[in-house]
């Protein structure tokens, strides 16, 4: 051994080591056991959504397709009133992310910025949101709603949906804005620029990241959200996914590809999703909670 | 909004404060009226669509009303004393009890493992990473049909795999017996929420200093002596942050079961939210529904307040 470099040392005895170590093999094999079985239930219905009903009647859940065919998709896609579905989620998510991180950004920047005497009592108001279980309020919000005529709409789902998302999207913005140097805001002011000018030609820009970080994660839960949109929205017309997806088990008793098909179907775009965007959901999720 | 500009500069920038007496103070409330102005959206909807709903269903819990007729009568506590001499609530708190301590302990053990594992360097830990959570963006009553495949009698993958490995005796109707319901629900739950406190602990695990991993190999330290005197502790903060904030989301659990069991069978795999919507929109008992909301949502805010304060202080 030479003494003169201890760390490099020990760095270059620790990689040795480490490549023979017996416990790393057994570590890895664990990892990729456990991510097969996370992938099982949809390989699963991906495997089962696309054969025939009768080749699965008969080979059963564990046997490979004996030919491909998307025939339960289109199956699928009539019987679950996708079309509806699909654009009823799409409608309440593009009117609700926006306004809602808009909403939010206003007041998280607030907050933590423009020095308000009782910012930490109203911070502690709004974040006590994030433990308040919805099931507390569906009954007034339904009456509430129903007064407004704006009961089994989806415009009625807009403001619940705003009022509990906030003290997620306070946590996460509040964080991030408290990044941004004091300094660049007193310059604008000394400059003239009113207050909602600094925050929209300076902060916003330069919030740009936190905010769609934000906006994806807010679009996920918009989207999947389904105890409100049950107690609010009761004709079929104006169902959203989970509430379609609820109805499927009935609509396709005794068929099972159509029925992961319809599956496959709801969940499908946010995998997607999920995949392409994956970077801003992460950060987004962890500055948020851990910076907070 | 141009031209209150000056005025609010001086309000706030005391060095350029040219105004003289009463303007001064004019331009100040009205930089402090501006101010309070932008968390004033956010206020307004926040209050009527959270806080009054949250506080009206405390009133509505003591009354006797039905959700549906005009009138109803102030019964005082009387709702409080029934839930408590009644079984199915026994058993749904209970049942959130079970819930919320299995996918504290289950997910977050897994989750700090994982990140463990995954804060080495090798070849494709970004896929394991992208596997562990993705079932958490799924919608949840899309989650509840998966699993209900999963675990279907005749049909579904689990009992075919029992039997395929020649452990058939083993194979049962999962979902339709009350012995294994409530834990078929849980192991969907974990497999949702095991991905939040994994992506949390490997960032957190990120910001440990290096030099710490450093110094205890030239110590010797190796494997679990390294993961229990350094990596453990380290994470302090992150423990509190991800415990809280499993607690605070599975004490609300409704979607899984309600898609799932529909808190069967019998009242089997009751848990307060689907035992809640039931009296309200199913049983016409608006005021007692009301009432195990209340005790539900209490419940909640006693273990989610200090987690609040603990946020709002940093």
């Amino acid at each position: 051994m030479v003494e003169a470099s201890p760390a490099v040392d020990s760095a270059f005895v620790y990689h040795r080591r480490r490549r023979i170590r017996p416990m790393r093999i057994v570590a890895y094999g664990t990892l990729v056991l456990l991510a097969a079985t996370w992938l099982v239930p949809i390989a699963v219905v991906i495997m089962t959504s696309l054969r025939s009903e009768a080749d699965f009647s008969q080979n059963g859940a564990i046997s490979l397709p004996s030919s491909l065919t998307f025939d339960s998709y289109r199956r699928a896609w009539d019987v679950g009133h996708f079309e509806t579905i699909y654009r009823n989620s799409f409608l309440i998510t593009v009117i609700k992310v926006p306004i809602g991180v808009l909403i939010a950004a206003l007041c998280a920047y607030a907050l933590t910025k423009l020095r308000l005497r009782l910012a930490t009592p109203m911070l502690v108001i709004l974040l006590i949101g994030l433990t308040v279980p919805a099931y507390v309020t569906l009954l007034p919000i339904f009456i509430l709603l129903r007064n407004l005529g704006l009961i089994d709409t989806l415009w009625g789902l807009i403001p619940p949906y705003v009022a509990f998302g906030l003290a997620f999207e306070i946590l996460i913005l509040r964080a991030y804005f408290r990044s941004i140097p004091d300094e660049l805001i007193e310059a604008a002011r000394l400059d003239g620029a009113t207050e909602l000018g600094i925050f929209f030609r300076i902060v916003a820009p330069l919030s740009l990241p936190a905010l769609a970080a934000l906006c994806i994660i807010d679009a996920v839960g918009t989207w999947n959200e389904f105890l409100i949109a049950l107690t609010v929205l009761s004709s079929e017309d104006h169902f959203t996914i989970p509430l379609g997806l609820r109805n499927f088990q009935g609509l396709f008793t005794t068929e099972h590809t159509a029925l992961n098909a319809a599956i496959l179907l709801a969940i499908g775009p946010l995998l997607i999703l999920y995949l392409v965007l994956q970077r801003y959901i992460v950060s987004g999720l962890t500055t948020g909670s851990l910076k907070g | 909004m141009r031209n209150s500009a000056p005025a609010l500069e001086s309000a706030v920038v005391p060095s350029r404060a040219g105004g003289l007496g009463r303007g001064k103070t004019r331009g100040k409330l009205r930089s402090i009226g501006v101010r309070y102005g932008f968390t004033l959206p956010a206020l307004a909807i926040y209050s009527v669509f959270l806080i009054y709903p949250a506080f009206r269903t405390v009133r509505l819990s003591l009354t006797n009303w039905d959700g549906i007729a005009p009138t109803w009568r102030h019964v005082g506590l009387k709702n409080y004393d029934r839930l408590l001499q009644n079984d199915i609530f026994h058993l749904a708190l209970k049942n959130t009890l079970i819930w919320s301590v299995a996918i504290i302990v289950v997910p977050c053990t897994l989750g700090l493992f994982l990140a463990v594992a995954l804060n080495e360097e090798f070849r494709g830990r970004a896929v394991f990473r992208t596997i562990f959570y993705a079932p958490g963006v799924l919608p949840l009553v899309g989650v509840a049909l998966i699993w209900g495949w999963i675990y279907n009698p005749q049909f579904g993958f689990l009992n075919q795999f029992l039997i395929k490995i020649g452990l058939e005796s083993l194979s049962q109707p999962w979902l339709c017996q009350p012995s294994t319901a409530l834990w078929a629900t849980i192991v969907a739950g974990v497999w949702v929420r095991t991905g939040f406190p994994m992506l949390i602990y490997l960032a957190a695990l990120q910001a440990i200093p290096k030099e710490l991993f450093e110094a205890a190999r030239i110590d010797g330290a190796r494997g679990w002596r390294v993961f229990r005197d350094i990596t453990f502790p380290q994470l302090g903060p992150t423990h509190v942050v991800v415990v809280a904030l499993s607690v605070i989301d599975s004490l609300k659990v409704f979607d899984l079961i309600y898609a799932m069991t529909y808190g069967g069978p019998g009242n089997d795999t009751q848990v307060i939210g689907t035992w809640v919507y039931f009296n309200i929109f199913n049983f016409n008992k608006a005021g007692y529904g009301s009432a195990i909301a209340v005790v539900g949502a209490s419940i909640s805010l006693l273990i989610g307040i200090p987690y609040v304060l603990f946020q709002a202080r940093k």
